[in-house]
């Protein structure tokens, strides 16, 4: 055993540049590999792990004013399903007003101290104290306005005063429902500054928050409660369920994108160290065939090679790890940030293990499979010829070349490029991950461009939206066909239905000039006027088994049983319910039920519009209860995207260079002796360095032959393979030709330059060094 | 005849870590154009290393080399390339062939990389020294398929392409039985007879013999010479030397 030790460390130290190229290629392998932990690990579930980590509710009744007593409440808490409770929570609907804006909120009461159950996490700025007038205000409330810790906001006391209040922090709340909501934004205050506001208590409204011992038993609480009294108690509640699927849909482009690049990454990992690990054991069989002439067993061989590997890898994958630690914060803070859950800082134990078990794993898994195949070979022909005979034929190209009379160091480089073709392919092998690495950043971030620009593609075809409370659907049409900047509008409501089976959807019933909107059909057509067709989702059809061209039958009202059956004519992209929602006529389902005048209003408005000037037309008075809202601000931001995917494709690219230049490295390495031969029979150092380039110039250029069309398909599946967890519909890859055509000078140019160090390397070699080894 | 080598006061001194080795300890030798020298002398005592400086392989720590109107020590790397290939032809121990070239492609590469000649020429060459070696019929194998003493002679017929003034033969039958040995050293005395200067390093008498002059190396030292002589004359000289 003693000769095997022996070995591995004079190979290692005597090899000590490959053994340190190696080493770092393991460093750069585990770094790429340990982001891409990191950013699954943030990714993954976010919602539920905000939910746990702030003990969030799962049922959130709001009680009718009035009707609910002390008593009521107790018995509530009191139920076998409650596991704990946030005990009666007061709140008041009211308005606020800032600049120009008049926002209509929900000021609820904070208690000072955290509560057990359904705690606010902190976004930005502090908590407020005790008896101080100041507010905190909800993310959403942030998004839409765009507010920030520091600003103030006005309110109207009951006594017709205004007063300021600063808001000190901005705040996160499990339970908010930002897509279904009933509810207007959340402004929080302290009961003292609540009761200095509106003094009369009876006008406050009451809540409950619920955890309950099994998050599923929503359903049976909620009968439950509405059947302990005669009157109806529960205005509205809010199933933790829906507050989820609401949070997905924020967090779907995050996902789809940053997990694609997260299996890229891993895929990567696997291919360098795979190519570059055989490559170089390959390089070693020569080696393997003397240590075989002198007596090695087989057995001992694998022993010393293995024995190498697993060193290296060790080293490598200890730096590799600290290294990814280090810039994963990078990319991770705005992306957890932005999808509401605290960073997961990736040193775990977990992802410790993975890294240490994956990244030697392969590493001594393709170490072994080279090695074994190196302990096989016929001792002989080892130590003659190594690995793999040389080709005997001279590369066609390299003839063409000679023919054609190019210099000789073309010639050579053309046919260093055929001579050992399984260490060119494992050369190009890596070359092609650099160049699908980079069309696959490119690509994602164009995708992300693509989706900013026309968010009709995301199926949010229009430019602003127009609630409406108190004035009447016909009052609310006539202003806005009056409106001057507004193009086309129609009106939506939103009905609740379920199928035959019970599962519960909602549904878009629509009128207006809807062919005025850029409606994205991905699949099928866009439905007539007037009929009972139907658009659906891809959610929708994946989750209830429906393609276009089925029919489906719905129940829009339970208690009187009313039917109605609508055919399914298209597919688009519905951003809400994760994509499990159906688009209708609502002609087709008016006459069926009583209140169904549209609330909601979506416009379009002519380029030159000014939002401002809208706004003051459509609510000139302070108190209007016509809410406009621009697109802009409720549109999830992807700015925050586009940076991460930036961020982390940069750090890819970096790895994929550096991992070019190691590979050139090494094969010069494995070239070194061919190299001082030609040196002695008088090659001048240029020409050594147009040799090398030569041959990586034309692997470069087979790289990008392979690389571009091969990322393209890659990003395309790898995309729609995550999005199809989401039910969002297809996403349509966009990277234009111009970027193409320039990202290949710049992939030649690397591989170029990843051989040009080298090159330099060996053209100023010593020979003589170079000879006497051996 | 003139002097093709004029190595004066030549010393070269490896370092490795913190130990200084003195290699060539002040050198001064000739060599006479035409002329067909043997260098001998014990293992370890430089001869390779003097080849190498001798060939522009390797650089002088102090001292001068002059080969024909080249000074070797002022030379850049790409001048002492370019005077390689078109002055110099190597024969070593272990051959050295390109492994993943054909025999004839590594015959004719020294002329290949020098440019200038004429390719239809350049296969005439080769086909002509093949021929004249002997190997004409071996000259589409590749390196490993040819014996040691082929092998050698592959090696001597690249070191002619170019029509070296000088041929360095560092133990060209080091390698090599006694039979595939001769035949080596017949070739060696051909060119040499046809006018071709030739420097040879060989620790064994009977190749020594084949020389017009033999040179003793020891320490880094020129210790002796001799003009001609037998190879049990020459195997004396080097006991009474230790
Ligand atoms: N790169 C080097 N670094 C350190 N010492 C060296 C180096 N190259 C040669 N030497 C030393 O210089 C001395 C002369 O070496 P050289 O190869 O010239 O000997 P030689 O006479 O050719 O021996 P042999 O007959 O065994 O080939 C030796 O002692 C050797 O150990
Ligand atoms: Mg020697």
């Amino acid at each position: 055993m003693s000769a095997v030790w022996q070995k591995i460390w004079a190979d290692l130290l005597h090899r000590r540049m490959v053994s340190l190229l190696i080493i770092g290629t393991i460093a750069a392998a585990a770094a790429l590999f340990t982001l891409a932990l990191t950013t699954l690990f943030n990714l993954e579930a976010p919602y539920d792990k905000s939910h746990a980590e702030l003990n969030g509710a799962h049922l959130w009744l709001h009680f009718k004013p009035q009707r609910v007593r002390a008593m009521d409440i107790r018995q509530i808490e009191e139920l076998p399903e409650v596991a704990a409770s946030t005990g009666r929570q007061y709140s008041y609907s009211s308005q606020v007003y800032f600049e120009d804006t008049r926002a209509p909120v929900s000021l609820r009461v904070t208690p000072i101290e955290p509560p057990r159950v359904n705690r606010l996490r902190l976004l930005s700025g502090r908590f407020i104290q005790p008896e101080a007038d100041e507010v905190l205000i909800s993310r959403d409330m942030r998004d839409i306005y765009q507010l920030s810790v520091g600003q103030f906001v006005e309110i109207t006391r009951s006594d017709g005063q205004r007063v300021e209040l600063p808001i000190v922090g901005i705040v996160y709340d499990p339970m908010y429902d930002s897509y279904r909501a009933s509810l207007p934004p959340y402004v929080y205050v302290s009961e003292h500054l609540l009761f200095s506001l509106f003094p009369d208590k009876s006008a406050w409204e009451w809540s409950l928050g619920l955890r309950l011992k099994d998050p599923e038993s929503v359903a049976v609480v909620v009968d439950k409660i509405q059947s302990m009294r005669n009157l109806e108690l529960v205005n509205d509640y809010t199933d933790w369920h829906d507050v989820r699927s609401s949070a997905i849909f924020d967090a779907q482009m995050a996902f789809i994108f940053l997990s694609a690049f997260s299996f890229f990454a891993i895929l990567a990992t696997v291919l360098i160290i795979v190519s570059i690990i055989s490559s170089t054991v390959l390089a070693q069989i020569k080696q393997i065939g003397t240590l075989k002439a002198i007596g090695f067993t087989g057995r001992q061989i694998l022993s010393v090679y293995v024995g190498q590997y697993v060193f290296m890898s060790l080293v490598g994958t200890a730096l590799g790890y600290t290294l990814g630690l280090a810039m994963a914060p990078l990319p991770m803070r705005t992306i957890t940030m932005s999808l509401n859950t605290s960073y997961q800082p990736p040193f775990n134990g977990w992802s410790l293990m993975a890294v240490f078990l994956v990244i030697p794993g392969i590493t001594i898994l393709s170490a072994l499979g080279a090695a074994y195949r190196g302990a096989r070979v016929n001792i002989i022909k080892a130590i003659a010829i190594g690995a793999e005979a040389p080709a005997r034929k001279t590369f066609w190209l390299a003839r063409l070349a000679e023919r054609m009379g190019a210099p000789m160091p073309f010639v050579l480089g053309f046919n260093d490029v055929f001579v050992k073709p399984f260490r060119s392919l494992l050369a190009m092998v890596n070359l092609t991950i650099g160049v699908m690495g980079m069309v696959f950043g490119l690509a994602l971030t164009g995708t992300i461009e693509t989706y900013r620009q026309n968010p009709a593609l995301l199926g949010i075809v229009y430019d602003a939206i127009v609630t409406r409370q108190e004035t009447s659907d016909i009052r609310t049409q006539r202003l806005l066909a009056q409106t001057p900047g507004v193009e086309a509008f129609y009106g939506e409501t939103l009905l609740e239905a379920e199928t035959l089976n019970g599962q519960s959807l909602n549904l878009r019933a629509v009128e207006g000039q809807l062919s005025a909107f850029p409606f994205v059909v991905e699949d099928g057509r866009f439905f007539q006027p007037g009929s009972n067709e139907a658009m659906a989702g891809k959610g929708l059809l994946d989750w209830l088994g429906l393609k276009v061209g089925d029919s489906i039958t719905l129940i829009l009202d339970k208690d009187k049983g009313t039917k109605v059956t609508f055919q399914i004519v298209g597919e688009y992209p519905e951003p809400a319910d994760a994509g499990q929602r159906l688009m209708v006529n609502l002609s087709s389902v008016s006459p069926l039920l009583k209140h169904t005048n549209p609330g909601t209003y979506y416009l379009k408005l002519v380029q030159s519009a000014k939002p401002d000037e809208i706004r003051s037309f459509i609510a000139p008075r302070r108190d209007s209860d016509l809410n406009f809202t621009l697109l802009e601000d409720i549109v999830p931001d992807t700015n925050y995207l586009q940076l991460a995917i930036f961020m982390l494709a940069a750090i890819l690219i970096g790895i994929a260079i550096v991992n070019i230049l190691i590979m050139s490295l090494l094969s010069a390495q494995e070239n070194l002796r061919v190299v001082g031969i030609i040196k002695t029979i008088g090659m001048t150092p240029a020409q050594v360095v147009i040799m090398f380039s030569t041959t990586a110039a034309f692997l470069g250029l087979l790289a990008i032959v392979a690389g571009i069309p091969a990322g393209l398909v890659l990003t395309r599946n790898l995309l729609n393979f995550m999005a199809s967890f989401t039910g969002f519909g297809r996403i349509a890859i966009s990277l234009d030709t111009l970027t193409i055509i320039g990202l290949i000078p710049f992939a030649l140019f690397i591989s170029i330059l990843g051989s040009f160090l080298p090159a330099r390397w060996a053209a100023h070699l010593q020979i003589v060094e170079v000879l006497r080894r051996e | 005849m003139t002097t093709l080598i004029r190595v004066s006061d030549l010393k070269k001194t490896y370092q490795t870590g913190s130990v200084r080795f003195e290699a060539l300890r002040g050198i001064s030798l000739d060599v006479q154009s035409g002329d067909f020298s043997a260098i001998m002398g014990q293992s370890g005592s430089g001869k390779s290393t003097l080849m190498h400086i001798v060939g522009g392989l390797d650089k002088p720590t102090s001292g001068s080399v002059r080969v024909g109107e080249h000074t070797l020590e002022t030379m850049s790397e790409t001048q002492l390339a370019i005077f390689r290939r078109s002055q110099v032809g190597f024969v070593f121990q272990f051959f050295n062939l390109v492994e993943n070239l054909s025999v004839q492609a590594n015959v004719e590469l020294p002329a290949l990389l020098a440019g200038g000649w004429n390719r239809r020429e350049i296969r005439k060459r080769s086909a002509e020294l093949l021929e004249r070696l002997g190997i004409a019929s071996q000259a589409g194998k590749h390196p490993w398929e040819l014996s040691g003493g082929q092998q050698q002679r592959v090696a001597i017929a690249r070191a002619f392409i170019n029509q070296p003034m000088l041929l360095l033969a560092d133990e060209p039958t080091g390698n090599l039985d006694s039979a595939s040995g001769d035949e080596v050293l017949k070739i060696l005395k051909e060119f040499n007879q046809q006018g071709q200067t030739i420097l040879m390093v060989t620790h064994s008498a009977q190749a020594a013999a084949w020389a017009k002059t033999v040179l003793f190396i020891q320490d880094g030292l020129l210790v002796d010479r001799m003009d001609g002589g037998d190879e049990k004359s020459i195997a004396q000289r080097l006991v009474d030397l230790r």
